[in-house]
């Protein structure tokens, strides 16, 4: 059988572009971007951090764009990333002074600023509520506006994190504060060993899934390390840049919902024990995808052969854009090599059967 | 007033207000665009706490502009793609900048607005505080 290279397809290309529109038109209603961003906001959270592109707005208009696939809306993300020019780094964010609205210990009860729940689901009953099947949505509004402002204003006041005091008391190593550039894995291609910089950026961004099976995996047995998570927080974290008529000046641009998570592990230090610590920081909500990061980060610094030991296996197969979009690629037309597949299987069996 | 400052108000702040702002500004100057309103991106560097260096997190989208106000220049710089607000931004910044903006007072009491609508959420936050109880020590028999 010859080789035959084919083309074609382009109007089945466009039917099937247009088919899209099919599955997104079942109903009269729309889907404004405000209720995504408002109502949605763990997914929209995700696709922020998976994408490594904070906007909630765009993340929602991502999202509608391709019914809600998450692989898709990082997918569009990144692509529209990459039409902008960067025009700064923004100066060092300080995640001690984050305003918090949640912040717990797994390893100590009493922690200097107490431990404070904010709002989780850990303490709920999965239980489906059918009324929301019928929810007053302006009502809930109202609702929730009208308790904000009859509360009593309670000063803001920034936290020490857990581990400071393990550093005073000599528990946890301390290091001076290191300035050098981070490496930046959307400019440079990864090498190996990778530098700690490039480990954080990569594992912030990587999927979800991805990691918490891996996190998992070392949970269980196929690593060295069950943590403890000596904090967990969420907050808002300001965002500045520096003003550029007066380096002595800078400008505030925002501020950033983030997750930061800190585990600890004990360790051998020479003739005695210490503990070893992990860290996690993620966009928005995502607690076990920051715990994930906080465990993967602590395991790739032990050594042994499991696969999450090796920076390489962890860092390279878990961006949701490469991932996905080579698993993607086997449907795509192989007619040629897997004709030559197919005529390989074939001489061989004609040369074994005679 | 510091940068830092003033961008924090005006960027916490809504959109008509900071048009009134420039608005009463441009009564009695007119600026001149240097840098159209555009959207780029701005990496967030971070400090981690184990080692103590500096990683990305990620990116934001921010818009820019950049006036000139009768020869002072104005810069503005916020997360989002709101051009008109960063346009009136930079505008307040010129006059900051060339000595002729007089609303201090206004923005003082912005700011004032905006850090007790925010106490009042953190009220929110710090109610779920954790009291804990101590339970009754066991003794082994």
């Amino acid at each position: 059988m010859a080789y035959v290279a084919v083309s074609g397809g382009e109007e089945a290309i466009e039917a099937s572009i247009r088919l899209l529109e099919y599955y997104r038109s079942g109903t009269k209603k729309d889907l404004d971007l405000e209720v995504i961003e408002e109502k949605m906001s763990l997914l929209v959270d995700r696709v922020m951090s998976e994408a490594g592109l904070y906007d909630k707005r765009y993340a929602a208009l991502a999202l509608k764009q391709c019914e809600g696939s998450t692989d898709e809306a990082v997918f569009l993300l990144r692509a529209y990333r990459s039409t902008l020019k960067r025009s700064y780094d923004s100066l060092v964010a300080d995640t001690r002074n984050m305003r918090l609205a949640r912040r717990i210990s797994a390893a100590f009860k009493d922690i200097p600023g107490g431990q404070i729940l904010g709002a989780t689901y850990d303490y709920t009953h999965r239980l489906m509520n059918f009324d929301l099947q019928q929810e007053d949505a302006p009502a809930l509004c109202r609702r929730v506006q009208q308790e904000v402002e009859e509360q009593k204003p309670v000063e803001i006041s920034p936290c020490g994190r857990v581990s400071d005091e393990l550093k005073i008391e000599g528990l946890i190593d301390r290091f001076e504060p290191e300035d050098e550039e981070p490496f930046d894995v959307t400019q440079n291609l990864l090498e190996f060993p990778a530098p700690r910089s490039a480990r954080l950026q990569t594992l912030s961004r990587a999927d979800t899934g991805f990691i918490s099976g891996l996190a998992y995996s070392v949970l269980r047995g196929f690593g060295q390390v069950h943590p403890t998570v000596g904090e967990l927080r969420n907050g808002y974290v300001e965002i500045e840049v520096p003003y550029l008529e007066d380096p002595t000046e800078s400008l505030w641009i925002g501020e950033i919902l983030l997750t930061e998570v800190e585990v600890f592990n004990e360790a051998d230090d020479k003739d005695q024990l210490k503990l070893a610590c992990g860290y996690g920081a993620v966009m928005g909500r995502n607690e076990n995808k920051a715990i994930a990061m906080a465990v993967l980060d602590h395991e790739l610094n032990t050594t042994g052969d499991f696969p999450t030991q090796n920076d390489e296996f962890v860092l390279l197969h878990g961006d949701s854009l490469e991932m996905n979009g080579f698993i993607s690629h086997l449907k795509l037309p192989h007619y040629v090599t897997f004709q030559s597949k197919l005529d390989a299987v074939r001489k061989t069996r004609r040369e074994n059967h005679g | 007033m510091e940068k830092r400052r003033i961008s924090k108000i005006l960027a916490r702040a809504g959109k008509e207000q900071v048009k009134r702002l420039a608005d009463e500004i441009k009564e009695d100057y007119s600026p001149v665009i240097v840098k159209a309103p555009e959207k780029s991106l701005t990496m967030i560097r971070m400090r981690e706490p184990v080692q103590e260096s500096l990683f990305y997190l990620g990116e934001v989208i921010v818009s820019e502009a950049i006036v000139d106000l009768d020869g002072a220049k104005g810069v503005a710089v916020i997360m989002g793609d709101d051009f008109e607000k960063v346009l009136d931004m930079a505008v307040i910044d010129a006059a900051c900048n060339k000595g002729v903006f007089r609303r201090y007072d206004f923005l003082e009491q912005l700011e004032k607005e905006q850090t007790y609508r925010l106490k009042k959420e953190n009220a929110l936050f710090m109610q779920t505080m954790v009291s804990f109880h101590s339970m009754d020590a066991e003794v082994a028999p």
